[in-house]
């Protein structure tokens, strides 16, 4: 099978097309135009990119296997989690959304719970205090802030 | 001589008791990186970049630190080579042949100790090597025009993949997607590109966001795709009985495996893979029958490790004077290096000396360091080597946010930290190098400057790209980067391919 590359391939001339007409779009630098503009370079890219993803299209690799089912499944709650953890990283603080992200990440990578969220609630207790007393750089407390000394 | 007293005062700087210090935290978090599963040096260095700039460190100490964990990084990769079978990065490979089979015998301790000294050797070959060459070749670097450093940086992209690379025109794929995400932001003449109106987008992408996070992030979500997160069976190491006549049997063996190294390093597309297996193959023949090759000889874990520490302080060389990597971590001291404000090439030699000498003389007090941290405490990082991936993982991950979120205290840049990741892990199924999508990153802005003065100087003329010998010979060289791997490639993989296969999507 060889649809990996060529679909990839097809995007990316999409991206090089897209991006090449994006060049059109620039305004006038200040000063009037010289030999070379801001879409010169770019443009070049974009038949760079637009060539090499054509090569892909009709010469492609053999394909590596999607993880489909479960493996998948698996994959996205990860990805889901490092998300969530960057949204809930100021709000809740540092100390609480690592314990639950590092916790969820081991546990879904093999760990049992228990100890996969005590992992998580130490790491971010020690990093945390390595960074705020010993580093000098502030981590948000979020709702733990009532702990904050002086 | 001059380059006696530059050494010199490169070694004032080294030796500051500060300085010193952090050589040795580089050393021992390298070496803690190259043993760790799921941990290559490039992750790892990328991951400690956005920790050396928010502490604030002088320019110079965090390229110590850093250069010290790159050399660190290369000696932590043997040990599971030689007690699992299994290479820490593509480079330790050929280490496996005869490694494994001397654990599998009882002298693991041995091809341990063996390997430190190999490596110690070859780190000093090359490093000597390196004082020797690199201002030569920045003396010559100050003789490129504009036009010659934009076939420079062309035959950078070209020869990244290697002769032993794949396929060359997903080289070119990367490299342009990287290129591109480089013109994002507002030029130098003030013209917004591609930023959709977003604030975040006007200063361009940082590239230590992207790095850790085709690094870090698509790793972790490999290591979720193959279910490694169990770990290894612990380990145990025999006593270390090893004789002075041992070491001296391997000293020739390092000598001429650090010089191949060296050579393989400076030189574009071939790097420490390429060192490693030269280094053995040539042992092989020039040892012939008096050797036990792939039984366990003590030689064959001497060549391939004096090369691949040797291919690693070369290719410095180029980073160094030209300001071109030629590999995935020199990338990614390089990314250092910029976000310092410190312009890599010729120039850096005379306007940063500190800088530069710096960092040489801690390469060699660091190999000191190395080989005195490995013998004795390597039973540590023998047992670090069963530390369950699904533990260890997570936990890299959380040091990247961290890192990350200092820089600049906001949450979109930990966004788009992810979105590198997902990206990262598509691009690696569909076997799409990440370093030149990372060396296409750091090198764009450069790329257009150069470009865009050539062209001033012509007046809009293009012919002047290839209007000096120079010039030509560099285009030349970077064609045949792609067009080599076509016809050496094939043959020398297979000749590789009688080997132990590397997982690692890295090279060195």
């Amino acid at each position: 099978m060889t649809y990996n590359d060529r679909i990839f391939g097809i995007l990316m001339i999409v991206l090089a097309v897209a991006y090449g007409w994006g060049t059109t779009q620039f305004s006038e630098p200040f000063g009037g135009s010289e030999a070379v503009g801001p879409d010169t370079f770019p443009r070049l890219l974009a038949i760079v990119l637009g060539l090499s993803s054509l090569y892909m299209v009709v010469r492609p690799d053999p394909d590596n296997a999607w993880p489909w089912s479960r493996t998948g499944i698996e994959l996205i709650i990860a990805v889901v989690v490092l998300v969530l953890y960057a949204m809930f990283l100021q709000p809740l603080g540092f100390i609480i959304s690592t314990t639950l992200a590092v916790g969820t990440l081991c546990w879904r990578m093999g760990s049992r719970p228990v100890k996969a969220f005590i992992i998580g609630a130490i790491s971010g207790v020690v990093v945390y205090l390595v960074f705020n007393f010993a580093l000098d750089l502030a981590l948000p407390l979020g709702v733990l802030s009532f702990l904050e000394v002086g | 001589m001059e380059t006696l007293g530059y050494l010199m005062d490169g070694f004032g700087v080294a030796l500051a008791p500060h300085n010193l210090m952090f050589a040795l935290i580089g050393a021992f978090l390298g070496t803690l990186i190259g043993a760790l599963p799921g941990l290559g040096p490039a992750n790892g260095v990328a991951i400690l970049i956005p920790l050396a700039f928010t502490l604030g460190l002088a320019p110079e100490t965090a390229m110590i630190m850093l250069t010290s964990v790159y050399a660190g990084a290369m000696y932590g990769g043997r040990i599971s080579s030689i007690l699992l079978n299994i290479p820490g990065d593509e480079p330790a490979m050929m280490t496996c042949l005869d490694g494994y089979p001397m654990a599998q015998q009882g002298k693991a301790s041995e091809a341990l100790a063996i390997s430190a000294v190999a490596s110690f050797m070859g780190s000093l070959i090359a490093t000597i090597g390196l004082i020797l060459l690199a201002p030569l070749l920045a003396d010559f670097a100050l003789t490129f025009g504009p036009a010659e450093y934009f076939a420079l940086f062309l035959l950078a992209f070209a020869t990244l993949g290697g002769i032993t690379g794949k396929n060359p025109m997903k080289t070119v794929v990367a490299a342009a997607i990287g290129l591109m995400i480089a013109t994002v932001g507002i030029d130098s003449t003030g013209v917004q590109r591609f930023t959709f109106g977003i604030l975040e987008l006007y200063e361009g992408v940082d590239f230590i966001i992207a790095i850790v996070g085709l690094f870090a992030i698509s790793e972790l979500l490999f290591f979720i795709e193959e279910k490694a997160g169990g770990g290894k069976e612990k380990m145990v190491v025999n006593k270390l009985s090893l004789k002075w006549k041992d070491i001296r049997e391997i000293l020739p063996t390092s000598i001429r495996g650090g010089v191949l190294g060296f050579v393989a390093g400076v030189l574009p597309g071939a790097g420490a893979s390429l060192g490693s297996f030269i280094s053995y193959t040539l042992e092989k023949r020039v040892l012939g029958k008096k050797g036990y090759f792939g039984k366990g000889d003590p030689r064959g874990v001497a060549a391939p490790e004096a090369g691949n520490n040797g291919a690693s302080s070369g290719a410095l060389v180029p980073m160094l004077t030209l300001g071109v990597p030629g590999s995935g971590t020199t990338a990614v001291l390089l990314a250092l290096l910029i976000s310092l404000n410190i312009t890599p090439g010729p120039l850096m030699f005379t306007q940063h000396a500190d800088v530069v000498w710096g960092v040489i003389a801690a390469l060699l007090i660091g190999n000191f360091l190395l080989l005195i941290l490995n013998i004795p405490l390597v039973g540590i990082f023998v047992k670090l080597l069963s530390v369950p991936p699904m533990y260890l993982l997570p936990i890299v991950t959380m040091i990247a946010f961290v890192g990350i979120y200092s820089i600049s205290n906001t949450t979109f840049d930990l966004y788009f930290m992810v979105a590198f990741g997902v990206g990262g892990y598509v691009l690696r199924k569909l076997e799409i190098p990440l370093v030149p999508v990372i060396l296409g990153l750091l090198l764009g802005p450069e790329m257009e400057k150069n470009l865009r003065h050539a062209m001033d100087i012509s007046d809009g003329d293009w012919t002047i790209l290839w209007d000096s010998g120079l010039a030509i010979g560099l285009w030349v060289f970077a064609g045949l980067g792609l067009i080599l791997p076509y016809i050496i490639g094939p043959i020398l993989r297979r000749r590789m391919r009688a080997t132990p296969d590397s997982g690692s999507p890295e090279s060195d």
